[in-house]
């Protein structure tokens, strides 16, 4: 074979890989935003009565009123460029106009995830002990939340704590010390943000301090470095505070956990609380056809439902384990949304605590059982949130002292009181998908294939029935999980 | 319209797969085919070649999800074929540069011709590029399929000439030992 020939048979290569190396300029046509899908998770602390405060019983006086103390700034990335604008009217395109927007993009959108290696490698035990914990719960009812928020909030509480209450978060995080864990943090915030006009993934934090308490500087300044925290001072427990809590939660997350949030209420004794966000916005990389949506049933456990069930058949790599089957969608900012169907006569409580669940999600397109095929998908629209009080998850995982007055240690955090122990963990997510997009989205679908050969074979992958499903992010990050019982 | 509605129409024999094939990805094929061949007729009835290779082609094809690679697989056997046919001198020196690097990827070098599928070789090569990071895979794609000019790599990755043309150079003998370690007859 010589050279030339070499050249020409190069054709045949995946063309998968010929799509990603040809897809950043075609992705600028899809530029609007369609689903999305948001978390919060909200820790308040408390000062017991006790030791209340210190030198005085009085509870202070309500102010009314927000003051902003710091205010997180946010990496700047360049703006997608839109294709559309460098191509002439007679199909010419302006390469050169266009890659030079392109170059300037590409170049932030590498700086944010280009973060040293194996930042994240310690992250997989804790993603494999916190999906069955926090997935498991009332049977029949749908739950979700986002396990990279959990992970922030959990790291900003290191922050705040020392002792073994310290100690067991960072067990819990697989991390041996602050500096390890900051360094984490740090890499798995930038590696995970986008903000380029295309899509939007923003982990949002906040601290609400109480006015008359003095907080140790040095610990804000961590938090506001490391996990990109804004820090706002009022009267906590006040209608004016938790407005402004809600009004916070609202902006950061789109709007989209408005109704969770409507009852999120501080109690008049928190000292401090932490409201952590994420949210993220964009589109499948291969969008569903409306006219192949169609009502179908859902045989959810209560009985049947009919719901939205979208269509779309294809070449695609399909997975599975001795009792389930799954697809992986890509997403248009290069993540995938997982869906994972327990067999028949299967629970998805079953494969969360069989290990199957965690360890598939975990694994990815890594997983050994797949192969390609065309797939016959069809998934019920859905749009499922679900709130819950992690407190008891987080000691089943391990996390006790936190909670208990008597043995918190929170001296990083103020050492003007006593006691303090915290007092709520509202955890609150949505995901929703669409023929458009996720509250997630992706691109080519093509996977494993060398050739152009249609595969023979054809596989029906039919979600009428309880399933889960995960959303990881570009940078491989479980951004969401979640269990589907009733998609409507 | 998307892929799929043009995928259709194939299926359904309908003619106007062509026209929506060529107004969707009538721009990029030319470009590919203009990077190797200046002469703009040429590259003309290398596009009409590859619609009309596309629509005798599917079915039984169905690149769902692939119809562009599907379509520049055609296009760059059209182009590479009318550069031998015509002996394209406008553009020879840089089809003679693509070949020259491509030699450094085969184990050993020979005339004897068609002894490996096309398929076989596609998916080798497929699983080494799996190997690389993203950056260097699109570097070498960019380079040996869209036949990009190293300075066009260059500007595409966001990277300097000397950066990209040393990944190339290092992904060839990368993939030459790859392909001896495979057991490759080339």
């Amino acid at each position: 074979m010589r050279g030339r020939e070499f050249l020409e048979k190069l054709g045949f290569v995946d063309p998968k890989l010929v799509e990603e190396a040809g897809r950043r300029p075609r992705r600028a046509r899809r530029r609007l935003w369609l689903g999305a899908a948001a978390a919060v998770l909200v820790l308040a602390f408390t000062a017991s009565a006790l030791l209340w405060p210190r030198g005085s019983g009085e509870t202070p006086d309500p102010m009314g009123g927000v003051e902003a103390v710091a205010l997180a700034a946010y990496p700047e990335m360049a703006p997608y460029p839109d294709e559309n604008a460098f191509a002439g009217e007679d199909g010419a395109f302006d390469s050169d106009g266009f890659m030079e927007v392109f170059r300037a993009w590409r170049e932030s959108q590498q700086a944010q995830l280009e973060q040293g290696a194996d930042y994240a490698g310690s992250l997989s035990d804790f993603y494999a002990a916190a999906l069955p914990v926090f997935l498991t719960g009332e049977e029949g009812e749908n739950r979700v939340f986002s396990p990279l928020n959990v992970y922030f909030a959990l790291g900003m509480l290191a922050e705040l704590t020392d002792g073994e209450s310290r100690g067991q978060i960072l067990d819990l995080l697989g991390q041996e010390d602050m500096e390890s864990l900051r360094s984490q943090a740090a890499a798995l915030w930038n590696a995970s943000y986008c903000d380029d006009g295309a899509t939007v993934t923003i982990l949002a934090s906040s601290l609400w301090l109480r006015e008359e308490v003095p907080f140790i500087q040095e610990t804000l300044d961590t938090l506001a470095e490391t996990y990109y925290a804004s820090t706002y001072r009022g009267d906590l427990g006040s209608e004016a505070v938790n407005e402004a809590l809600r009004a916070w939660i609202n902006e950061q997350t789109g709007g989209l956990l408005e109704d969770q949030a409507a009852d999120l209420t501080l109690d008049p004794d928190t000292v401090l609380a932490l409201a952590a966000t994420i949210c993220y916005r964009t589109k499948w990389a291969n969008e569903f056809r409306e006219e192949n949506t169609a009502p179908g049933t859902f045989h959810a456990p209560d009985g049947d439902v009919t719901c939205d069930f979208l269509h779309q058949s294809g070449t695609d790599t399909y997975y599975w384990g001795d009792r389930f089957s799954a697809i992986g969608r890509w997403l248009d900012d290069g993540g995938t949304m997982w869906f994972l169907l327990p067999d028949e006569g299967v629970s998805p409580e079953e494969l969360l605590a069989g290990g199957e669940a965690a360890a598939f999600f975990l694994a990815g397109r890594d997983w050994e059982q797949s192969k390609r095929l065309i797939v016959n998908q069809a998934l019920p629209k859905f749009d499922i949130a679900g709130e819950a009080d992690l407190m008891e998850g987080l000691r089943a995982l391990g996390v006790t002292d936190v909670f208990d007055s008597g043995r918190a240690d929170f001296s990083p955090m103020t050492e003007a009181y006593e006691g303090i122990y915290v007092s709520q963990v509202k955890h609150a997510a949505r995901v929703a998908i669409d023929e458009e997009g996720v509250t997630a989205a992706a691109y080519t679908v093509m996977d494993a294939a060398g050739s152009d050969m249609p595969p023979e074979e054809e596989v029906d992958f039919v979600a009428d029935r309880p399933f889960l499903f995960a959303v990881t992010g570009p940078s491989g990050q479980l951004l969401f999980a979640g269990v589907v019982n009733q998609p409507v | 319209m998307d892929d799929r509605g043009i995928i259709t129409l194939y299926l359904a024999r309908n003619q106007r797969a062509v026209a929506e094939t060529k107004e969707k990805y009538g721009g990029r094929l030319r470009l590919l085919g203009r990077r190797l061949i200046e002469d703009e007729e040429t590259v003309e009835e290398c596009e009409n070649d590859t619609y009309l290779q596309a629509w005798n082609a599917i079915p039984p094809h169905q690149p769902w999800d692939y119809l562009f690679a599907f379509l520049g697989r055609i296009m760059r056997h059209a182009v590479l074929n009318a550069c031998a046919a015509r002996r394209c001198r406008k553009r020879a020196a840089a089809l003679t540069e693509l070949t020259a690097e491509m030699e450094q990827c085969i184990p050993s070098p020979s005339d004897t011709a068609g002894e490996v599928d096309g398929i076989l070789l596609g998916e080798a090569v497929s699983a080494y590029l799996r190997t690389l990071p993203e950056e260097q895979r699109v570097m070498f794609l960019r380079r040996y399929w869209y036949f990009d000019s190293v300075r066009e790599v260059a500007r595409y990755c966001a990277a300097s000439e000397s950066k990209v043309k040393s990944a190339l150079r290092r992904m060839r003998e990368g993939l030459r030992t790859y392909l001896m370690k495979e057991g490759y007859q080339l």
